[in-house]
């Protein structure tokens, strides 16, 4: 005879998922705790479709207070800075550079757009938004905020300043610019 | 009292909640605690950020305990009262007698 399957007792994943991803780095882990505790005596009670859309709409009515939370707690004003230090001032200074540059040289058709310019963009937007974030430990939650900062910043600078820059420059530019927000030599596991 | 001192509604309903539960008052404790007394629907979101907010003015303090499989092996936050917000509570509660005192109830007239 087949034995009855036990269903699992797993909160809904993407709504764990959100929940992590919503809450800062110390909060997600209790409030997560929590929440599948109750989730659990929910199951036990009432089964596992009443438990799942409790915890779904736990997570969606906690949205706004855990995000008013984060901010409270300066890791997305900390996110933006790191973001306008390190992708947007830096690329828009090179930008008025490069214009200063290029207005000297005489003949200068295809100059602007030079590969060795373009690359020397990405290199010199890496090692800055590296020297700004280098000293905040990240982890892959805590990393979210700033890959979207940057994000954001780097299009700005290449809506701002670059102009019609090759659509390549801009992938590797925005790929850039996320990776390295990503990766900190501080780099911490999660608990 | 400075005005930043005073608390919300919701701030000392979570203060009274913490105290009632003492040793066991952790979020969704609290939410539970709240819940069952006024049947107000509140969300365990709600809860952390009056929580964080409370520990921010001193009122409260937190202790991180053990994981346990239950919660699916992550911590559990506890939080307690302090002096200054046990201080707070019966100031509050001075200043809500001191407001109920000579009203009768129930008070006529609340139906139209």
């Amino acid at each position: 005879m087949k034995a009855a399957r036990k269903p699992a007792l797993q909160p809904p994943r993407a709504a764990e998922w959100l929940l992590l991803a919503l809450a800062g780095d110390p909060d997600a882990e209790f409030v997560a705790g929590d929440l599948a505790e109750n989730f659990g005596c929910l199951f036990a009670r009432r089964g596992g479709r009443a438990a799942c859309r409790w915890y779904v709409w736990q997570v969606v009515r906690s949205a706004p207070a855990l995000l008013s939370l984060r901010m409270r707690s300066g890791e997305l004003t900390g996110a933006v800075l790191r973001a306008t230090l390190g992708v947007l001032l830096p690329l828009v200074a090179l930008d008025r550079l490069w214009r200063f540059v290029y207005s000297q040289i005489p003949l200068k058709d295809g100059v602007e757009r030079d590969p060795a310019m373009l690359l020397a963009n990405i290199l010199f937007v890496l090692l800055c938004s590296w020297a700004v974030g280098r000293q905040e430990p990240r982890t892959p939650r805590r990393a979210g905020p700033d890959v979207v900062a940057a994000l954001v910043a780097a299009a700005l600078a290449v809506r701002v300043a670059v102009g019609a820059a090759p659509a390549a420059y801009i992938v590797c530019l925005l790929l850039s610019a996320a990776a390295n927000s990503f990766w900190s030599p501080r780099r911490r596991k999660l608990r | 009292m400075p005005k930043g001192e005073s608390l919300g509604e919701f701030e000392h309903l979570v203060l009274l909640a913490v105290l009632r539960l003492g040793v066991d008052a952790y979020g969704m404790r609290v939410r539970r605690e709240i819940a069952e007394r006024t049947g107000r629907d509140v969300t365990i979101g709600a809860v952390y950020a009056t929580l964080e907010r409370l520990e921010a003015k001193g009122l409260v303090k937190s202790q991180i305990g053990d994981s346990t499989a239950e919660r699916g092996g992550r911590a559990k936050r506890s939080f307690h009262l302090t002096g200054a917000g046990v201080e707070a509570v019966n100031r509050a509660q001075e200043s809500l007698l001191s407001m109920l005192e000579g009203i009768a109830f129930p008070v006529p007239g609340g139906g139209q």
